[in-house]
């Protein structure tokens, strides 16, 4: 992986997080209002912050792998 | 003949411009809103204060057009289409074989950008995505850069609702611009995975219930250890797809919001610093910007290139 692609991955990390929260918070607070509830912002909170790690995960699986091969050899 | 002084100017040109700089930075230190809060009002004329800034959140509407409301920041980014095609015009209608400056330095932004595109997704992909990329990165440079220019945020004319508005506004400034920058990367992103894997191929990325029902056909047949645990995984799996499709939406906000995030802050940063100390001290800031708008435009047509790389790429290998 070239540098360029790692630290592009790098700086979209950030960012990533905070909008997921954010996106899914809204979405849940949109549908307390629809509904008139208020449950759904905490399950979008919930949602937000799974979809955050997860994401996370994904974009530094290559940075994680290729130090465990480096280290295998 | 030998050059005096330095910079390729004669010495007096120097030191006059010397004096200048130093009487401007002085008067921009004492006539300040630093300046006043330390030594009081100097009573100094009115060309030599700064007002106090007005930042406004949302772009101002300038005049109608067939109905449609056009913002100042709009008319930003017609200006700077025109920009971007008038010099793409002159350079090309005209290509040497021995280069001029603007056909070179044109040519050496497109190289550096082609090689970059070429870096990241291979040499095939490389190609097909560099018109893209390069758009993208012209365009949001182009915008923060031409937002620095003296005229922005200064000219104020009548607006539509007959309340003073200012003229041109950094388009990348209003929400709007960085969204629909976003929703066309995104939609590009989708349109080269779906090319690359076919609708249904893509779409497996997303709604990935193959192995639940595998293993639901497994239970039927009898194999019921081996059916359950293949359902386990196939709860996960469709799990799992969900939280990809979510991220691919999460994306188009966190494009948005870091774009517009920075270019804001770096405009009210020069208000700020152009009212505490203006003229000279509040430069560096200008360089600061150049370099943020850099930075930013490179940010996105860079990240528009990895995810449509990582759209194209095999699924399995999509995680590398």
């Amino acid at each position: 992986m070239s540098r360029w692609v790692a630290s592009l991955r790098l700086v979209g990390v950030g960012f990533f997080i905070g909008g997921s929260i954010v996106l899914g918070v809204f979405a849940g607070l949109w549908l307390d209002e629809r509904l008139n509830t208020r449950l759904f912002w905490i399950i979008g909170l919930i949602l937000g912050i799974i979809v955050a790690f997860y994401g996370v995960y994904r974009m530094l699986l290559p940075f994680i792998s290729s130090k465990q091969d480096r280290g295998d050899k | 003949m030998p050059r005096r002084g330095c910079l390729g100017c004669s010495l007096p040109v120097l030191v006059g411009v010397f004096v200048i700089f130093l009487t401007l930075t002085v008067f921009g230190l004492i006539g300040g809103a630093l300046g006043s809060s330390l030594f009081g009002d100097l009573g100094l004329p009115s060309w030599l204060t700064v007002p106090r800034p007005d930042p406004q959140l949302p772009a101002e509407e300038v005049f109608h057009l067939f109905g449609f409301p056009i913002t100042n920041s709009i008319i930003a980014a017609w200006l700077t289409i025109i920009v971007l095609v008038g010099i793409s015009y002159a350079v090309s209608h005209r290509i040497r074989l021995i280069p001029g400056r603007l056909q070179c330095l044109l040519e050496s932004a497109l190289g550096w950008l082609y090689d970059f595109c070429k870096e990241v997704a291979g040499e095939e992909y490389g190609r097909r995505f560099f018109p893209v990329v390069t758009t993208i990165f012209l365009f949001v440079i182009m915008n923060a850069w031409l937002g620095l220019l003296p005229g922005f945020g200064s000219i104020l004319v009548t607006g539509a609702e007959g309340e003073p508005a200012h003229l041109l506004r950094a388009a990348n400034t209003d929400i709007n611009m960085p969204l629909a920058l976003a929703l066309v990367s995104f939609v590009f992103v989708e349109y080269f995975g779906i090319r690359a894997h076919g609708g249904f191929g893509y779409l497996s990325k997303f709604i990935n219930a193959g192995q639940f029902f595998r293993s639901l056909g497994q239970l039927f047949t009898g194999k019921l250890r081996t059916g359950l645990g293949g359902m386990f995984t196939g709860v996960i799996d469709i799990f799992v797809g969900i939280l990809e499709a979510l991220s691919e939406l999460v994306r188009i906000v966190s494009f948005t919001f870091r774009l517009f995030g920075n270019m804001t802050a770096g405009e009210i940063l020069l208000l700020i610093a152009m009212f505490l100390v203006p003229w000279v001290l509040a430069l560096p800031f200008y360089g600061l910007e150049l370099l943020v708008g850099f930075v930013q435009a490179l940010i996105f047509g860079g990240l528009t290139l990895v995810f449509l790389t990582l759209a194209v790429a095999p699924h399995e290998a999509g995680a590398a």
